[in-house]
């Protein structure tokens, strides 16, 4: 029974890599249906999983792949041209294959899957062409080997047609075991042949010996009686045909082992055991260093640490490596969806691969499989155009999606194109409104970028109406919790028009990292590197407060911060300096500047789990164990984001301002307010919604005459109301000139305007403004704000 | 000489086996520490070692009583504050501070305590319930043992190195 079970493994593993590659070829093989070897091939898996399956008695998988390997034999020898039609009826077949192996998995068993009617419609496509075909092919083909390959085929044809399903049963029942014996026959001459044939490889290799087992059993089903000549005179042909798809593939001919990947996932935990001991190593030698410096004997263990953290390296590569598939693997079963989705979308596509040689983590191919096809579905649906709208639109008829995988750094890069109508921004943004996943406020700030990341939303969709391929919302949100969970980033980039490109950039293993170590106060954080985009050295100047949350400018672009320490938990007990460095994190498409107080460096780190009594904490992914013996957290980025949106503006900010030095308020006449605008009515608004608060209001026309007052120093104002259109000297001068004065430096400046636009705010962002309040405003709102702004207090009111 | 040797073991194990046989049944073996003013003792078997007080690393999200992780010979282990845990002020640690590394199947914790006492072997008669007030399933306590002139609490190791937060 162990034996069987063995063999049975071996099947399953041997049949899912045939399939894998079957599905690849029969699309490759509709485009160009007189590729012979490429036939040959295809053949050879049907035929290989029938032959294994009878041998381990599963009736029903061989019942449909002897069918299948009837029509593929009449392919084969040019008796059948392969259409679309046949084509369905074919990949009909193998999916039933492929569900009959799972079943066989599963359940060690292949019962539960009807296959008459598949069968009986590739008898059909066998049929129809033997009956009309056969009598013309036969003269024309001299070979001993196609007619008696033909003759069973045709009679069996006629005897299912004529007859009920037991008789059917009972026939099929006859012929397998037929078959059985000649198969184990043929089995017992080919081992004969094998241990004769000379050239046979010493090593009693498995993968060696597959090839041999293919190709010797292939004439078994062709030959009703095979006497075992009939192999010998075979057998160089096919050889000769083996040969052929091997200079395709010289993968195939590789000499492997399959092992567990349990015995490699220990092999890595040892691997990151010795990266932590290595790291201590080197620590250890930097102090010895300093204090025996000068000492003969360091150079020697100068020498041994480095050779140890050289070989340490290369042996994590190694092992790295063992994990390592193909992103072939995924890609293979994108040209039949591809194949699937045309027929059923009436569009034209075509699909290019590049780099599936591309290598990435086990456990990582496995994560990207589902997000791919999701993307590759929409961009099908909702990115390539029907066929006449692209000519209307001056393109080809036929899309194309290409997908391409390349390494680039410690990264792999995995790049969907298309040539489709694009994103268009309005609409996206439009849609987001309409299903209320943004504010109005929020459409109007965002960047394109942005606008670009809400299609990866839960519950976004552009599509009209629900259909069989997408339109659900769902896709895009698995797209990007699976890339995230694997800490990758995702970039789109698209044009209306042109079409879009997807990019997922994801870290190429999982265990061991490369991390930026940062420190807060006196503790240190591990951040991922894959998520690091950049760092940046900044003074406390540089950090505005926008509607009470942190944000900087960064080149083009506003980036909101957020402190460690607040996410973190951090006590401040040491006075911070006056620079601090922001970490820009990446994920998916969205951004955080992280600020914290020293970047430590860039180390390996070996990722080790908290265990069950602290798994889950919000915010760390898990733990390592540094140099110096002690532990690390690791920040959970994706977590990181999200807690960051309940962060408010950070500690450090307010410090400052206090430090600016406003005197003790007594009574809510001590607050100051300047109003600042030309138009009289608007000031007269801005002083209703204020006064009923008791602050003291001053008021200037524009921008000269309120920096007039500022200089004589008349007034200690609490916060500043601007109007950025002015005479003179507008709002953003203003806010620039005041800034310039130490003293008003943490004044609140809060713009009051009719302008919305993104690069006004970023203007006003600029030159110093903390808040923006467009006008109309209700006097509560601005009320609110003043109020906020200058820490009014409550016992006032 | 061989020969003898193994007389020597064999009678050595006899001699072992007689005296284990002797207490198994009716001894309960513990190991007693002090927190606070209280003495509370663990069964030995779930003690996997107890250590000198060293750096450990501040988590941030968790209870006070959870003072973070420590490295303890390349796993991370929680550590935790039995005297916060048990309604007291936290102290600086000193020459007497042990942590504690409590295991049960595949959950291990380090635990603070001020002071161990010693291993304590007690009849498996002299250990009562806890108190009718504290009792039920929530309870830490898995019994009181009373000595000649103290009353020891025992602990549930599993109620321990449960996560409640």
């Amino acid at each position: 029974m162990d034996e069987f079970q063995e063999i049975l493994q071996d099947f399953l593993v041997e049949s899912f890599e045939l399939v894998e590659k079957l599905d690849e070829d029969l699309v490759e093989l509709e485009n160009t249906p007189e590729d012979l070897e490429l036939l040959n091939g295809i053949f050879r898996v049907a035929h290989t999983v029938k032959g294994a399956s009878s041998f381990l008695n599963f009736d029903v998988l061989t019942h449909l792949t002897h069918h299948m390997e009837d029509v593929l034999n009449k392919a084969r020898h040019g008796e059948l041209i392969i259409t679309p039609d046949i084509m369905d009826v074919i990949l009909e077949s193998i999916d039933l294959m492929k569900a009959l192996l799972n079943i066989i998995r599963d359940t060690s068993a292949d019962a539960g899957i009807d296959v008459s009617a598949c069968v009986a419609r590739l008898d059909k496509v066998a049929g129809g062409s033997g009956e009309v075909e056969s009598p013309v092919s036969d003269a024309p083909v001299p070979e001993a080997e196609a007619i008696v390959e033909e003759a069973p085929a045709a009679e069996d044809d006629l005897d299912y047609d004529n007859m009920d399903p037991d008789e059917l049963e009972a026939e099929i029942e006859k012929l397998l075991n037929q078959r059985q014996e000649e198969d184990k026959a043929k089995r017992a001459a080919k081992i004969e042949a094998g241990e004769s044939v000379p050239e046979a490889p010493p090593a009693p290799d498995e993968e060696a010996e597959e090839p041999k087992a293919e190709a010797a059993p292939a004439p078994t089903p062709a030959a009703p009686t095979p006497p075992p000549a009939a192999v010998k005179t075979e057998a160089p042909s096919d050889d000769a045909k083996a040969a052929a798809p091997a200079k395709r593939a010289p993968a195939a001919v590789e000499q492997t082992i399959r092992v567990d990947v349990k015995r490699l996932d220990h092999l890595m935990n040892l691997i990151g055991e010795l990266v932590l001991a290595k790291n201590r190593l080197i620590k250890i030698n930097d102090d010895v260093e300093e204090r025996y410096e000068g000492e003969e004997f360091l150079e020697e263990l100068n020498q041994v640490v480095s050779i140890v953290s050289l070989v340490t390296t290369d042996l994590q590569i190694a092992v790295m490596k063992t994990r390592m598939l193909p992103i072939g693997k995924v890609f293979n079963k994108f040209p039949r969806m591809i194949r699937d989705l045309t027929r059923e979308l009436n569009k034209k596509i075509e699909l290019e691969i590049d780099g599936e040689e591309t290598e990435l983590d086990k456990s990582i191919v496995e994560e990207i499989g589902d997000p791919l096809v999701h993307i590759i579905r929409n961009s099908c649906d909702h990115g390539i155009e029907t066929p006449d709208v692209r000519l209307a639109a001056g393109k080809v008829e036929t899309g194309t999606i290409s997908l391409t995988a390349f390494n680039e750094g410690n990264q792999i890069v995995i790049q969907i194109d298309d040539d489709g109508k694009g994103l268009d921004v309005e609409i996206l943004k439009d849609k987001a409104l309409k299903n209320g996943i943004i504010s109005e406020k929020e459409a109007d700030s965002m960047s394109d970028k942005e606008a670009f990341g809400l299609i990866m939303r839960p519950g976004f969709s552009t599509a009209a109406a629900v259909t069989n391929v997408s339109g659900r919302g769902v896709g895009m949100d698995v797209v990007k919790t699976n890339i995230e969970k694997v800490n990758g980033i995702i970039d789109i980039e698209s044009e209306v028009g042109q079409g879009s490109s997807i990019k997922l950039k994801i870290p190429l293993t999982l265990a061991i990292i490369q991390a930026l170590l940062v420190g807060v106060q006196e503790e240190h954080y591990a951040i991922p590197l894959s998520s690091v985009l950049e760092t940046v050295r900044i003074s406390k100047d540089e950090i505005y407060t926008v509607e009470g949350r942190s944000v900087m400018r960064l080149r083009d672009d506003v980036l909101s911060l957020v402190h460690i320490g607040d996410i973190f938990e951090v006590e401040r007990i040491l006075d911070a300096s006056e620079h601090a460095y922001v970490v820009v994190l990446g994920l998916g498409t969205s951004k955080l500047g992280l600020i914290v107080d020293t970047l430590v460096g860039q180390e390996e780190i070996v990722i080790k789990s908290l265990g069950d009594y602290l798994k889950g904490i919000e915010g760390i992914a898990g733990a390592t164990i540094r140099g110096d013996g002690g532990v690390t957290l690791i920040c959970d980025v994706v977590a990181l984001m999200d807690m960051a949106k309940g962060v408010k503006a950070t500690a450090m900010i307010e410090d400052s301002a206090g430090a600016g030095g406003s005197n003790e308020k007594t009574k809510a006449s001590d607050y100051t307010i300047m109003i600042v605008d030309d138009s009289k009515t608007d000031r007269t608004i801005m002083r209703k919604a204020l006064e009923p608060l008791g602050v003291t209001l001053v008021e200037a026309g524009d921008g000269q005459e309120a920096l007039n007052v500022l200089k004589t120093g008349d007034h200690n104002f609490d916060a500043m109301l601007i109007d950025i259109e002015m005479p003179r000297m507008d709002g953003y001068s203003l806010a620039t000139e005041i800034k310039k004065y130490n003293r008003y430096k943490n004044l609140p400046l809060i713009a009051v305007t009719s302008r919305t636009g993104k690069s006004d705010r970023m203007r006003g962002v600029e030159s110093g403004m903390v808040e923006y309040i467009t006008k109309p405003y209700s006097a509560d709102y601005l009320s609110s704000v003043v109020q906020r702004n200058v820490n009014f207090k409550s016992e006032f009111l | 000489m061989s020969d003898k040797l193994k007389q020597i073991i064999n009678k050595q194990g006899e001699q072992q086996n007689a005296e284990t046989l002797d207490q198994s049944d009716n001894i309960v073996q513990l190991v007693g520490f002090v927190i606070g003013e209280e003495e509370y003792a663990v069964p030995i078997l779930a003690i996997q070692e107890i250590i000198k007080p060293f750096t450990w690393t501040r988590c941030p999200q968790v209870p006070p009583y959870v003072l973070g992780v420590f490295n303890l010979r390349g796993s991370v282990i929680p550590l935790i504050d039995l005297r916060v845990k048990f309604g007291l002020k936290s102290k600086n640690h000193n020459d007497e501070t042990r942590f504690f590394v409590l295991k049960q199947g595949d959950e291990v914790a380090g635990f603070v305590i001020d002071r161990l006492t010693a291993a304590i072997r007690i009849k498996r008669e002299n250990i009562g319930p806890a108190p009718d007030t504290i009792n039920g399933d929530d309870t830490m306590i898995d019994g009181v043992g009373k000595q000649e002139d103290r009353i020891i609490t025992i602990l549930k190791v599993d109620k321990l190195l449960e996560r409640d937060f």
